[in-house]
């Protein structure tokens, strides 16, 4: 498969140059894919996928083209240039053109783990392991998905980048129920460890089962903690809006600030990390063949870095910061450095506030702002006192993002390989403590 | 297209041991312009395409697709498909089936007046620029911060055929239109609005739209919610809610918890459950006579339109909520077998890599017979909440809150000045059981709808009238 996707990518890079186009990257990407998902404890069904994608970058005279297509051998590459002679001719002039850079990337190894080959179609046992522990922790009933994934992926480009790179990853979480509550965990990375896949079961039904005593809280403002899957889905759209496509298109939060305001607690680090290889999202090169790098988007409360590809960076006058994204630079991997809190010291600071253990649907009123709401769901327990003293019903987070960001006070010291439905980008992240949070609820 | 391929991969399938195999050929090619500050970032061209085998074997259900649209793609799409069922054995605790349909053999086309490929790109492309020079000449004091466009047309091809005899052929192109606005001021911060446009048919139903004018009236309407909003009172008052907030209520809070797979479960830990359980269908109120909640996917234009779904079931229209009822969930032929009850054809699958779900399709309040002035001829004090940008709704569809955008007082019976930021938050009762009066005027909004794993994305319309609902708390969102 190597050979087939690699010689595709140059195929279509020799393509595009014989035709006169002044740029070309041909990524092409292989997947084999399974998944399983149960609900009230068996299994709904079972899934597999196999694709073989290419993704075309072209620019002649400045316009730009991207096409995406399914490819199965060189008349696909062949068909698809056949369409582009005449489209290109009609495109305008793009105000983002910038040449390709030189190739500087270098793939990465050691991203397989021969064991998620060898079990993509062992998937329902798996799962039936995460199940297990999660009744062996005293859920009533599951419900989650399994996700095993190959992929190999190719990139060439007109300036000479011939790369590429195979990864594994697993992608697993599991709802637990118990009585009238449930709790959540996920697992994402590129290592299928079995310890981990038993404990996502195993912390949902802890949470599930924490407290089972239903206590009121009013709408108000409180101490929170959140766990590594709400940290992960928040601090995956600050990370996401960190793109300068998302600046430049009017959808972030640093549209605001320039490098070195302060944004964020001093306690507070969040750093784009493609080279932390067990994230299914790490890679040594990017969609341009720039070399990926580790990078701190907030550091240390301080707005350090936009993510770039080379047209965002040529607009803003600066240089690539390796994440393309042909277009729309991105985060590959979000990490939170860990703080020196015990989880059960975090606990013990909140005189009179929350644990938040999942959330969804987040969503802003205004990006530019950060004015966001998200829902919680799964286990919310309410804190007195340093102690758990009752499960909560369904809350809201609406707050804005800075708010957020600026009243982080803790981390803790264990951080957390989360990936699931509402945490997409791979990320390592800890619980965090957060003061003076806006809660709110239905009034009627 | 590709009959043959998909005929012998129901063959097969149902010589490796499968009791039901469906294969649908699905693909869609379109192309996209990407606009930002009334300047060209880059078009693109998009094609997807390949088979989707479903079977149900040994009591389990597989899915697998592929690229490969040879005899041997499908065949070892089909063996992977068994290979999992076999392997499902440990946690199949119940056997799957379909319920018994009788399925069509059909073929139908969205016809269009003109054609995508007929209209230069050039002529597309200098639409989507024409709105960033007009929008400034609307705009009395703010400034034009962002624009950023996003123009779709997409075609969507589909043959399905099934064990049990359905062989349905479609074609529906779409378009589909979204925009980012960010307003600023020096001392007011910034306002933004996002806009989605969609439907089924040609090039003409994006001329229909008049993005020009279409902007610089959003523009026009939102800058003084930008320059003078106020905060809303805080004591109980009359609320109107205008067609576009409806619209998106009905779908959150009607569609989604009808949707008979998550009242059972299968999306519990994704998009969650449902409030609804089993013994409250058919049984118990949700809301007032005015609560008429109805799904068609037939409505001719819409983006959710179709006339078989993608299990070969003929489509008609299903009313969710009947005058306060929970009536009729939507159903595949899945959860129907689970239920006990027929399909009413809610199953749709995003593309050739996903399995048939139960999907919405077009979701609107049964409109009423009053004109917008009739709506808020005698609120004293009010507010009128016309459009949105944060919404959430929790994972049984009980707790929802929408934050308005263009948004007005009410004064005696008349529209007064701009409101910022209003937030409404109530349940899914309260709001059905709120309703006092509703507007005449029917009016469609398009969205795309998420749901599943590996997530699906569905063109849909949410629409209905403008309502009046009895008095509530308004809160705000916090600055």
């Amino acid at each position: 498969m190597k050979e087939f996707v690699l010689e595709l990518a140059k195929r279509s890079v020799e393509r595009g140059v014989g035709l006169g186009f002044d740029d070309v990257v041909a990524k092409v990407v292989s997947n084999e894919k399974s998944m399983v998902k149960v609900a009230n404890s068996q299994l709904t069904v079972a899934q597999s996928w196999r694709a073989v994608n290419l993704e075309l970058y072209l620019t002649r005279g400045k316009r730009i083209v991207l096409v995406g297509a399914p490819v199965k051998g060189k008349e696909d590459v062949e068909r698809i240039f056949s369409r582009i002679e005449d489209y290109i001719k009609s495109v305008s002039e793009s105000e983002m053109y910038a040449p390709l850079p030189e190739p500087s990337g270098k793939p990465l190894e050691g991203l397989v783990d021969p064991k998620i080959i060898d079990s993509m179609y062992r998937s329902p046992e798996l799962i039936a392991e995460v199940v297990s522990a999660a009744h062996g922790e005293g859920a009533e009933k599951a419900a989650g998905t399994l996700t095993l994934d190959v992929e190999r992926k190719a990139l060439a480009t007109s300036t000479g980048a011939e790369f590429y790179e195979e990864g594994t990853s697993i992608e697993v979480y599991l709802r637990a129920f118990y009585k009238d509550s449930t709790g959540h965990w996920a697992y994402g990375s590129r290592i299928l460890d079995m310890s981990a896949l038993k404990e996502v079961g195993r912390r949902a039904a802890y949470y599930a089962r924490l407290v089972t005593n239903v206590v009121d809280v009013p709408p108000g403002r409180y101490d929170v903690v959140l766990s590594p899957l709400v940290v992960g889905n928040l601090m995956e759209l600050v990370a996401s809006t960190a793109s300068a496509f998302a600046v430049l298109a009017g959808f972030s939060m640093f549209m605001k600030f320039k490098r070195g305001d302060v944004v964020a607690s001093e306690k507070f680090s969040l750093i784009d990390d493609p080279l932390q290889k067990s994230l299914p999202g790490s890679t040594g090169f990017d969609d341009e063949g720039v070399a990926t790098s580790t990078k701190p988007i907030i550091k240390e409360g301080r707005f350090e870095n936009l993510l770039h590809n080379s047209k965002t960076a040529a607009v803003m006058k600066t240089e690539s910061t390796g994440n393309a994204g042909l277009i729309m630079p991105h985060p590959w991997n979000v990490v939170i450095p860990a703080g020196d809190f015990s989880e059960e010291e975090m606990i013990r600071d909140v005189k009179d506030g929350l644990l938040i253990t999942n959330n969804w649907y987040t969503r802003l009123q205004n990006y530019v702002e950060g004015i966001f709401s998200t829902v919680t769901r799964d286990a919310v327990y309410r804190v007195s006192n340093g102690e758990v003293v009752g499960v909560v019903r369904r809350l809201r987070i609406a707050d804005t993002l800075t708010n957020l960001l600026k009243n982080v006070v803790g981390l803790s010291k264990s951080v957390y390989d989360v990936r699931w439905w509402e945490v997409g980008t791979p990320s390592k992240v800890p619980y965090v403590l957060v003061r003076n949070v806006n809660i709110t609820k239905p009034t009627v | 297209m590709y009959e043959d391929v998909l005929y012998y991969a129901v063959d097969y399938g149902l010589s490796q041991g499968a009791v039901y195999v469906e294969a649908r050929y699905h693909r869609h090619r379109g192309s996209e312009i990407v606009v930002r500050n009334g300047a060209v970032v880059g078009a693109g061209m998009m094609s997807k395409e390949g088979i989707g085998v479903r079977i149900v074997y040994g009591g389990a259900l597989a899915f697998s697709s592929t690229t490969d649209l040879t005899r041997e793609g499908v065949r070892k799409a089909v063996d992977k498909a068994v290979s999992l069922a076999r392997s499902s054995k440990p946690l199949v605790k119940w056997v799957h089936a379909l319920s018994e349909e009788r399925v069509g053999k059909s073929k139908y086309e969205v016809l269009v007046k003109e054609d995508f490929e007929n209209v230069h790109l050039e002529d597309k492309v200098k639409v989507l620029v024409s709105a960033w020079n007009e929008l400034p000449k609307v705009l009395r004091e703010a400034k034009l911060a962002s624009l950023f466009e996003e123009y779709v047309e997409v075609v969507e091809e589909k043959t399905l055929v099934s064990s049990d005899g359905a062989h349905v052929e479609s074609k529906t192109p779409r378009v589909f239109y979204w925009a980012n606005m960010v307003l600023t001021h020096p001392q007011r911060g910034t306002l933004q609005r996002f806009i989605e446009l969609g439907g089924s048919g040609g090039y003409e139903v994006f001329r229909s739209w008049r993005i020009r004018d279409y902007l610089a009236e959003e523009a026009r309407n939102i800058e003084p919610v930008l320059l003078k909003g106020i905060e809303p009172p805080r004591e109980p008052i009359d609320v109107v809610v205008g067609s576009e907030v409806v619209g998106l209520i009905v779908h959150e809070s009607a569609g989604h918890p009808m949707e008979a797979d998550r009242i059972w479960g299968r999306e519990a830990a994704q998009a969650g459950e449902s409030y609804v359980k089993p013994e409250m269908i058919g049984r118990e109120r949700i809301g007032n006579q005015n609560a008429t909640v109805i799904d068609d996917p037939t409505i001719p234009g819409s983006c959710g339109f179709y006339l078989y779904d993608d299990e070969g079931v003929p489509a008609r229209p299903r009313y969710i909520y009947y005058k306060g009822l929970i009536n009729e969930p939507l159903h595949n032929r899945w959860s129907a077998a689970v239920f006990g009850t027929s399909s009413n054809a809610a199953a749709r699958a995003m593309d050739f890599a996903s399995e048939p779900l139960v999907r919405m399709a077009n979701t609107y309040l049964e409109p009423g017979d009053r004109t917008f002035e009739e709506l808020i001829e005698d609120v004293e004090l009010g507010v009128y909440v016309k459009s949105y940008m944060e919404w959430n709704i929790d994972d049984i569809r009980w707790g929802q809150r929408y934050v308005g955008l263009e948004s007005y007082m009410i004064r005696k019976g008349e529209l007064a000045e701009p409101v910022l930021y209003p937030a409404l938050e109530f349940t899914t009762k309260s709001f059905y059981s709120s309703i006092v009066a509703k507007g005449k005027d029917l009016r469609f909004y398009a969205a795309t709808c998420g749901k599943g794993e590996p997530a699906q994305g569905v063109p849909v319309w949410a629409g209905g009238p403008d309502v009046r609902l009895r008095r509530m708390r308004v809160g705000v969102a916090p600055k």
